[in-house]
């Protein structure tokens, strides 16, 4: 092959795996050997694909009623509900409840996945307590509410902030997704997951609020909750103190029961605070 | 280990065609969003895209790529497929929103897949010109004479930078090749 052969080689190849090629183009390259044609194209395919996968800053959620759709047009899963809705899964669920059983109806609404910084310098130590906040007394409506129906009536009271989780450091929690729900108001609110590992017997996840009126090393503990299944789950925060202004919430692997201070070793997943809801 | 996704799909595992929507679903929207740049397109091709995904899973091979990136070939396939015969076009607004965009944003960078670190790290080796070829055409989904066209670049030029850039960051990642690319890489 000669040099201007190899150009346009892969120039053809090079298109072909970014855009695709016209008739003209994909009779030049038919004029090449096949099984060459096919070993390079594969791995520049490949290379395309992680390069626009790089380049995806962003990733927003599948809209709830195309999930739905897509889940109809999937003729080999048995037992898709007509609605397509998922169930609803309670902290009991979260908390190990041994009647848990919540694999299948997982997404209806679904959560972004944010984009937070590479290597966030996060250093947790110890907590100072400032003020405690009061246990509220739910209103009766809202009692009978599941965890996920309490998470979206909160996302549309219009006071709450919002925040969607990404992976943080540990290398096989790299899908996790979803978000965080807070009303400084309502002091009140909660996380939807998906893709958090269950816990092993002797950990557990934890809750830190990095809150504005509080320094960078002293983040709240927002309380520790275990998974004991795959799927979607809802956990209430339990704040032990009072957050006005949180702007980042991280998720740390830890031993069970939780720590006062966390080593920040094994960070799950992250949210930043972009967009306060309205 | 445990099993992938996609292996557990081509097994006939029910449960594991909804634990891929919840993982890979938001990821292969903002793929489609990003270019088709159309709601409604991007909603017909991510249907079409999962539908491919059901019936080419017992192909995928961990020892060749991550899943995610599995699932983003199988989803740029589709799309480019839809850019080609659509009538799409970039507004000019638009236009220079794409010209203006990062390739990564410093605070926003993200962790799909161990190539797509490696990618992006490539890319920031790449000189800049090269990168904006790479990312309009790979990330936007702009053909040769629309990057050309916007950009100023001769033809020939874009096509050089995609070639080049497209070969470089396949060496960074490993993925193979032969020595003919070697030859013109450089």
């Amino acid at each position: 092959m000669t040099e201007e052969q190899r150009e346009l080689f892969f120039d053809l190849l090079a298109k072909k795996a970014v855009y695709g090629l016209d008739e003209t183009d994909d009779n030049q390259l038919a004029e090449f050997d096949r099984g060459l044609v096919d070993a390079e194209f594969c791995s520049l395919e490949a290379t395309a694909a992680a390069i626009g996968l790089a380049g995806i800053s962003e990733i927003e959620p599948l809209p709830e009623h195309l999930r739905a759709q897509i889940l109809k047009n999937a003729p080999f899963v048995e037992g898709i509900r007509e609605d397509g809705q998922a169930k609803i899964y309670t902290s009991d669920d979260v908390f190990g409840d041994k009647r848990s059983s919540w694999f299948g109806w997982l997404g209806w609404a679904t959560a972004a996945a944010a984009c937070v910084a590479l290597g966030v310098n996060i250093w947790f130590t110890r907590i100072q307590p400032t003020e405690q906040v009061k246990n509220q007394n739910p209103p009766e409506a809202q009692q009978s509410l599941t965890e996920r129906q309490k998470h979206d009536q909160l996302l549309t009271a219009g006071s709450a902030i919002k925040a969607n989780w990404a992976a943080g450091n540990v290398k096989e929690i790299a899908a996790v997704t979803g978000d965080i729900i807070w009303s400084d108001e309502k002091q009140t609110g909660y996380m939807l997951f998906r893709g958090l590992p269950v816990n092993d017997a002797a950990t557990c996840y934890q809750l830190w609020i990095f809150d504005k009126n509080q320094k960078k090393e002293t983040p709240i503990d927002g309380g520790v909750f275990r998974v004991t299944s795959d799927g979607e789950i809802v956990v209430p925060i339990t704040a032990k103190l009072k957050a006005n202004s949180p702007y980042l919430f991280a998720i740390t692997i830890e031993k069970d029961g939780g720590v006062v201070v966390s080593e920040r070793q094994k960070i799950a997943a992250l949210a930043k605070v972009e967009t306060q809801s309205s | 280990m445990t099993e992938a996704i996609l292996q557990r799909i081509a097994n006939g595992d029910g449960q594991a065609v909804q634990d891929c929507l919840n993982k890979y679903g938001g990821l292969v929207w903002s793929i489609a969003r990003k270019m088709l740049r159309n709601s409604d397109d991007a909603e017909d091709a991510v249907q079409e895209i999962f539908v491919d995904i059901w019936k080419n899973a017992e192909r995928f091979d961990a020892e060749k790529s991550s899943e995610t990136t599995f699932i983003a070939m199988i989803a740029r396939r589709r799309l480019i497929d839809k850019i080609r015969y659509s009538t799409r076009r970039i507004s000019a607004d638009s236009l220079d929103d794409v010209l203006l965009e990062p390739f990564t944003r410093a605070d926003k960078a993200m962790q799909t897949s161990i190539e797509a670190e490696e990618a992006a790290k490539a890319m920031r080796a790449l000189k800049p010109e090269q990168q904006q070829v790479l990312r309009l055409s790979i990330v936007q989904g702009m053909s040769h004479q629309e990057i050309s066209n916007a950009t100023g670049m001769p033809l020939g030029t874009v096509k050089t930078h995609v070639r080049r850039g497209l070969l470089h960051v396949r060496e960074v990642l490993g993925l193979g090749g032969s020595h003919y690319a070697q030859e013109v890489s450089v």
